[in-house]
């Protein structure tokens, strides 16, 4: 049995005994090569389920979509490790309710896609921990290399340069698990924290501020990097914030359900006199 | 006969316009990303793109415009209008499906108001246009009653010739006919044969799309939470799309003075809607989607009698997650009006 045809019958069997109300996960898009999130209810739609190596959006935003959660009942999903990582971010952070979701864990290797072991977040703890502690050895992407060999003047050409083409739709914020702000800073105008329009200085502050925001929390999972229709390499900002957090502070995010927010949290030994 | 511009000429036109003080404008891939952009030279064209990334749109209706300078003394206000930046313009190797677009939202920008900043950009903008000889997956043209070698909305259309040495110039519009003026002498006759425009089938049937609709019923169907589930609400859709041209005001400055600008805004954000109150009447991405399909296909033509789509079919290329404006429409046409 493949492993689509493995989960499907999964899918079928959480949907038929009533375990879960609801399983997110895939099915075919509008060109061979795309695929589309797939909101299960009924054992039947399970039909169009498809696990492939197509497979690479991150699903968990989903889960926090308005009274998703809010009745209590459970709700399947599809995940790679970084979206594993990604809900437990969003329990740590309090916006939902880890016990409530079934995760039907798979991993892509390169032409292969793997099963995992584990029905919730905890179950990958051991998985995780073995990704973080490879993560300084981690293939990092080129481009990275090549903007760190910048000097500072260089680097901020360089992301001027590409955010120069940014529109601001907000796709980036849209796709990503972390931004669930009912009401996100850039639509806050009492008072107006930073410049709403598309110039210059209104998307460098829109770009810069998201980095921020992610610090830490971000997992990698590319969901902005693709949804960006000007194609602006968005996960870059963010994968080198991460490399930065984990260097400075030991943070891995999305280890636990129960990890501190590391930019969010203080203890007394910490070595900025100026919290405490 | 008819008058043939051969490709190896283009450079020389393009010196000739901008001589002329014409600013030249065309399709330019730089890396990972293709727009309509200002060039020196006709070596910067790539003309070889189903169409660019982003639409034509920016370059009439700017994502970002300032409108009035304001400072708020003790006892007036001071206004400084803005006015459009004059500047001659030729956009060379615009698609079909983009010049329908300007054409299309001309009676919106010209109804109750009649917004200087984009008719002056029209006035003094020629569009030469070249037939599309290939497309995409995306490509839905033929859908919305449009082809791959529509006139609306261009001064000039040029038709691909077979052999692929250049183009059969066909002049719409005085405008156009006055760019060509400048070109006169690098024309040529000939008689070699157009090459086949490129195949686009239909992938929905609008007069049923429309129909359905036009019934109120189905304003609350069931629908129409269905289709937009994986709507993730950004506006790559609304932003990328030819004819979309909603838009908000935003001061910027302090208390005393500051720019009010008009933005681009779109109905996909929760925000565009929400009162003062915190009430929101289309609380829901399904309303919101809904009202996107409504306004382009219901009340737009109710109003313009034109569809507010040009079927670019950049909304699908582009979301992602998979949606647009094909699917939706594919999906109404099965249904019972």
């Amino acid at each position: 049995m493949t492993i689509q045809e493995k989960y499907k019958a999964r899918v079928k069997e959480l949907l038929s005994t009533g375990a879960v109300k609801m399983v997110i996960g895939y099915k075919p898009g509008s060109t061979a090569e795309r695929r589309r999130p797939l909101f299960m209810r009924s054992p039947e739609e399970a039909d169009q389920l498809v696990l492939d190596t197509a497979c690479i959006a991150n699903l968990a935003g989903y889960l926090v979509a308005e009274g998703l959660l809010s009745d209590d009942k459970r709700v399947g999903i599809f995940l790679k490790p970084d979206g594993i990582r990604s809900i437990n971010i969003l329990a740590a952070e309090a916006q939902l309710n880890i016990d409530q979701i079934v995760v039907l864990g798979f991993d892509i290797d390169g032409q292969e896609v793997n099963a995992l072991e584990g029905e919730s977040a905890g179950d990958f703890s051991a998985l995780i921990e073995s990704i973080k502690d490879h993560a300084p050895e981690a293939p990092r992407n080129p481009l990275i290399e090549q903007i760190e060999q910048m000097n500072p003047i260089q680097r901020f050409d360089f992301w001027q340069t590409e955010f120069s083409r940014c529109i601001k739709c907000y796709a980036c914020r849209q796709a990503c698990p972390m931004c669930y702000c009912r009401r996100c800073i850039v639509d806050s105008n009492q008072p107006q924290w930073i410049n709403t329009s598309s110039h210059t200085l209104g998307n460098l502050e829109w770009n810069i501020i998201r980095a921020f925001h992610l610090s830490g929390r971000c997992v990698g999972c590319g969901n902005c990097d693709r949804a960006c229709p000007v194609n602006i390499p968005l996960r870059l900002i963010n994968a080198r914030m991460g490399q930065e957090v984990l260097g400075a502070f030991d943070h891995f995010a999305g280890m636990s359900e129960t990890q501190e927010p590391v930019l969010a949290s203080f203890k007394k030994d910490d070595s900025e006199t100026f919290i405490l | 006969m008819t008058r043939i511009l051969l490709s190896d000429k283009l450079d020389n036109c393009v010196a000739r316009w901008r001589k002329a003080g014409l600013t030249v404008i065309g399709p330019v891939k730089k890396e990972t990303f293709s727009s309509y952009a200002t060039v020196e030279n006709a070596a910067e064209f790539d003309l070889g793109l189903v169409m660019p990334d982003r639409s034509i749109k920016g370059l009439f209706f700017p994502q970002t415009e300032p409108m009035v300078h304001y400072s708020i003394k003790k006892q007036a206000i001071e206004t400084r209008d803005f006015t459009p930046p004059s500047e001659k313009r030729i956009i060379f190797g615009a698609r079909p499906c983009d010049a329908s677009g300007l054409a299309i939202d001309d009676p919106l920008f010209g109804w109750d108001y009649k917004d200087d900043f984009w008719f002056q950009r029209r006035n003094e903008t020629v569009i030469v246009t070249i037939a599309c000889t290939k497309a995409d997956d995306f490509c839905m043209c033929t859908s919305l009653k449009l082809a791959p070698d529509s006139t609306k909305g261009s001064d000039i259309l040029l038709r691909p010739l077979q052999n692929n040495r250049g183009w059969q110039v066909e002049e719409l519009t005085d405008r156009g006919r006055e760019a060509f003026k400048e070109i006169a002498d690098l024309l040529q006759d000939g008689s070699e044969p157009a090459a086949a425009v490129a195949v686009v089938p239909e992938k929905f049937n609008l007069d049923a799309c429309v129909a359905w609709l036009q019934n109120p019923e189905n304003f609350d169907s069931t629908f129409w939470k269905e289709i937009s589930m994986r709507c993730i609400g950004c506006a790559s859709c609304t932003f990328l799309c030819p004819t979309c041209h909603c838009f908000d005001f935003q001061d910027e400055g302090d208390t005393f003075t500051g720019i009010r600008r008009k933005n681009w805004d779109s109905c996909s954000f929760a925000l565009f809607t929400m009162h003062t109150s915190g009430h929101n009447p289309r609380a829901t991405q399904s309303a919101r989607w809904r009202q996107r399909i409504m306004h382009k296909f219901n009340y737009f033509p109710g109003k313009f009698n034109v569809n507010s789509c040009s079927g670019c079919g950049r909304c699908s290329r582009q979301c992602p997650v998979d949606m647009g404006i094909t699917e939706t429409l594919q999906a109404i046409s099965t249904l019972q009006p």
